[in-house]
């Protein structure tokens, strides 16, 4: 695991420097380099999230994908359901996996790796998470920040929450978990959307609009979602929509906002400033992802943290869409914009004061 | 493990895998798709983008493809060998200049050289000369690097060269071609012991004994006084060429013994202070293994330390038929048209496919790519045998397939 602060690059990269690579090592053409791509599906209990994959696994962009289960008291239903489905799932040799834990999840996904290379299961193109109804997935997307060998291999492209559009209103009213999956989401599907009236379910958008602005929200009969909404993740924090509402509150307390700036940052006073941060309130930071424009970068730096634990940052090749502007997607409980922003300007303050603005160009 | 649990890589089963590759056209090159390792881009007086592809056996001498649209390449040109005894197997072009490599299968036999084309009109390829280096001790040129437009750098043999082991007949001879008309040789080297009336006692034998001979000649205007030149058996040199006339050896480091020979190509990356140094696999069902792509610490030329090797798949499941391990790798022909690229080594490996890793830390090269088409109908083995990559400075790849594949063209997306 890279702290935000850990200086880029490093002292072997200094023995053999190639002028093509920025600070953060070679440009990539994508968020997730040759990383295998990692898609969660999370979603309440019965809220169709099997059924959705199920029929994910049987279309063309779901060729190849290797399925781990992730279950908490889902009493093996959702596995032998998935078991029995599709040539995709058996794809894995002995059929889908459980993990209890976390570190089963490390140990199944490191698994796969290796005995792929070994030729003892077949080559796949993807790994699909399904986590446990009841799972917050705030914890797997930390197993891939703090790992060093899954977030080597791995990159989450698509962490997709299912809402029941019958139960769903009245599950996301008494269940927290629930609202924490719509919260995390990259991506929102509204199940069942046959089995209720229009009028609830745009009802249920509306609620899941407040809980999440980001989110694009795609709706389905029958598991049966464009597939390309499991694959395709939003380009780094292209998650920002038109319409966004800056800052909404949520309950629990959790809200969500865009910090943006069209001028760049010196690795060092945004490194500076997040371990200020995260030494104050990381636990309260749920998630941050997005785009920076870092001084001396040709592409955006890509930044995800998960509460204490960043991955390490990468370079773009190209800005996807012309716009230099930094964009970060804060998610947080209790931690205003307004702080946010107070702090970098005082981080930036400090640093002019330090002359690390001078020293902290990457050119 | 019981019999019901064998493991498909004890079986030998190998499956086809895109990984981070774009396949975006294949062409079998109208049934003559088994290619050499000669592969070159030319910008036509026209426009057009030109790929010249040398055949890897008779009957066929070369092919140029049209790939000014990457998605839909057309064959211009197809042209027969003189001789059925004969392989070109390797090219380069240099402007509308080209030299194709004459090897012929046994020694005295004609011709045995290179030949050197006008290509301004690729349909009509015009022959300006050939020079010959046939002889009762030679086979003429296997490969050759030719992009400065003034030398061409071969591996071949010569008629006045006798060597001590007939395996050991090719060495390197540098050829003046500013008067393509007219082309002269004006430098050799061999490997001491290797020519009869050396004063140094002849090289061992390794097992396989494929020859202390020439193989990848390769020479960089970053530093034009220096040739890195692989050779088989005996390793790799480099040599101080500041004086043509003279060629001297600054360092040699072999893998072999403990390895079983065979060294192909040398490619420095100047700015890194590191250098790239293949095997090839010669023989079937990985009986050679492991034949790698090594990545060696050469900020001290003299002082040459490995540090590290591209990681290959298991090779039990690669093992079935036909050759396993590492061959060509993109070379940053010091070309307009050619990719240049320090951080990711393109390699083929016969049905181990084409292998893109990043040597960002040199230390722990990573996979980061890799293309094993299905075994094209008709292979030989029952396998694909990629033999050679090139990249053009649009990043797209190109590699050939050494039966009967021909060409595939990809994209990199990673």
């Amino acid at each position: 695991m890279a702290s935000a602060g850990s200086v880029p690059g490093g002292a072997l990269l200094d023995l053999f420097p190639s002028r093509d690579a920025g600070s953060f090592g070679r440009r990539l053409k994508r968020a997730r380099g040759a990383r295998i791509p990692v898609t969660i599906v999370t979603g309440f209990l019965g809220a169709g999230k099997t059924t959705l994959v199920r029929r994910f696994l049987a279309t063309a962009q779901g060729a190849g994908t290797a399925v781990v289960v992730n279950e908490f008291g889902s009493v093996g239903i959702d596995n032998a359901l998935l078991r029995g489905s599709t040539d995709q799932i058996t794809l894995l040799g002995n059929g889908c996996l459980c993990c209890n834990t976390r570190s089963d999840l490390q140990i199944a996904l490191r698994g796969l790796v290796a005995e792929r290379d070994q030729g003892r299961v077949p080559q796949f193109r993807r790994i699909l998470i399904e986590t446990s109804g009841l799972a917050d997935p705030g914890p797997i997307l930390q197993t891939f920040a703090t790992d060093r060998a899954l977030g080597g291999e791995f990159h989450v492209e698509v962490l997709l929450a299912v809402v029941d559009a019958a139960a769903g209103l009245d599950t996301l009213a008494w269940s927290a978990e629930a609202r924490k999956q719509v919260i995390l989401a990259d991506r929102l599907a509204v199940s069942k959307c046959d089995l209720v009236s229009a009028q609830n379910v745009e009802g249920l958008v509306e609620r899941l609009r407040l809980l999440n602005p980001r989110a694009a929200i795609h709706s389905c009969v029958d598991g049966n979602l464009d597939p390309h909404w499991l694959v395709e993740a939003d380009a780094g924090a292209g998650a920002l929509r038109a319409g966004f509402v800056a800052e909404s509150d949520h309950s629990d307390d959790i809200s969500s906002f865009v910090v943006t700036d069209a001028a760049p940052i010196a690795w060092e006073v945004f490194a500076r400033s997040m371990e200020t941060l995260i030494a104050l309130r990381g636990r309260d930071l749920l998630r941050v992802k997005g785009f920076l424009n870092v001084t001396g970068c040709r592409g955006p730096v890509v930044v995800h943290m998960v509460q204490h634990l960043a991955h390490p940052p990468v370079e773009l090749a190209a800005w996807p869409d012309g716009n230099r502007a930094t964009r970060l997607v804060f998610i947080t409980r209790n931690v205003p914009e307004r702080d946010v922003r107070n702090l970098f300007t005082a981080v930036t303050a400090l640093s002019v004061a330090d002359g690390l603005h001078r020293t902290a160009g990457l050119d | 493990m019981t019999a019901a649990e064998v493991s498909p890589l004890q079986t030998g089963r190998y499956a086809p895998v895109t990984w981070n590759f774009n396949l975006i056209a294949q062409h079998a090159l109208d049934g003559f798709g088994g290619m050499g390792e000669g592969m070159s881009i030319q910008i036509a007086p026209d426009g057009r983008r030109i790929l010249w592809l040398a055949h890897e056996s008779a009957p066929k001498n070369f092919t140029a493809v049209d790939v000014s649209d990457p998605r839909k390449p057309k064959v211009v040109v197809q042209t027969d060998l003189p001789q059925a005894h004969m392989r070109s197997n390797s090219l380069e072009t240099c402007g509308n200049l080209m030299a194709v490599a004459y090897q012929t299968q046994k020694k005295g036999l004609q011709p045995a050289g290179f030949e050197l084309f006008d290509i301004s009109t690729p349909e009509h390829p015009k022959s300006i000369s050939f020079f010959d280096c046939s002889g009762p001790g030679s086979r003429g040129v296997h490969q050759l690097w030719f992009c400065d437009g003034e030398y061409v750098h071969t591996a071949s043999g010569a008629p006045d060269f006798t060597p001590t082991h007939p395996n050991d007949d090719q060495f390197y001879r540098c050829i003046d071609v500013r008067n393509p008309a007219k082309p002269v040789e004006i430098g050799r080297w061999w490997m001491p012991g290797t020519r009869q009336g050396d004063n140094v006692m002849p090289p061992p034998r390794h097992p396989l004994d494929k020859g202390y001979r020439a193989h990848n000649t390769n020479v960089y205007p970053q530093r034009g006084d220096r040739c890195y030149l692989a050779y088989i058996d005996g390793g790799m040199f480099i040599l101080d060429i500041s004086d043509k006339a003279n060629p001297k050896q600054i360092s040699r480091w072999t893998n072999s013994p403990p390895y079983t020979g065979f060294m192909h190509t040398v490619v420095p990356l100047f700015d890194r202070g590191l250098m790239l140094v293949t095997d090839e696999s010669t023989e079937n069902n990985a009986k050679d293994w492991p034949k790698l792509i090594w990545v060696l610490d050469a900020r001290e030329e003299a002082n040459l330390v490995p540090i590290s090797t591209c990681p290959m798949p298991d090779h039990r499941a690669y093992a079935a038929a036909g050759r396993f391990g590492a061959h060509n790798i993109h070379e940053n022909v010091p070309l307009p048209t050619v990719w240049q690229s320090d951080q990711i080594v393109l390699g083929t490996f016969f049905n181990g496919g084409l292998r893109a890793y990043d040597i960002s830390n040199p230390y722990q090269p990573k996979e980061v790519g890799v293309f094993v088409p299905p075994a094209p109908p008709m292979a030989p083995t029952g396998t694909i045998q990629l033999n050679d990559v090139f990249v053009d400075e649009r990043e797209i790849v190109y590699t050939v397939d050494r039966h009967v594949g021909g060409l595939y063209i990809l994209e990199m997306d990673f």
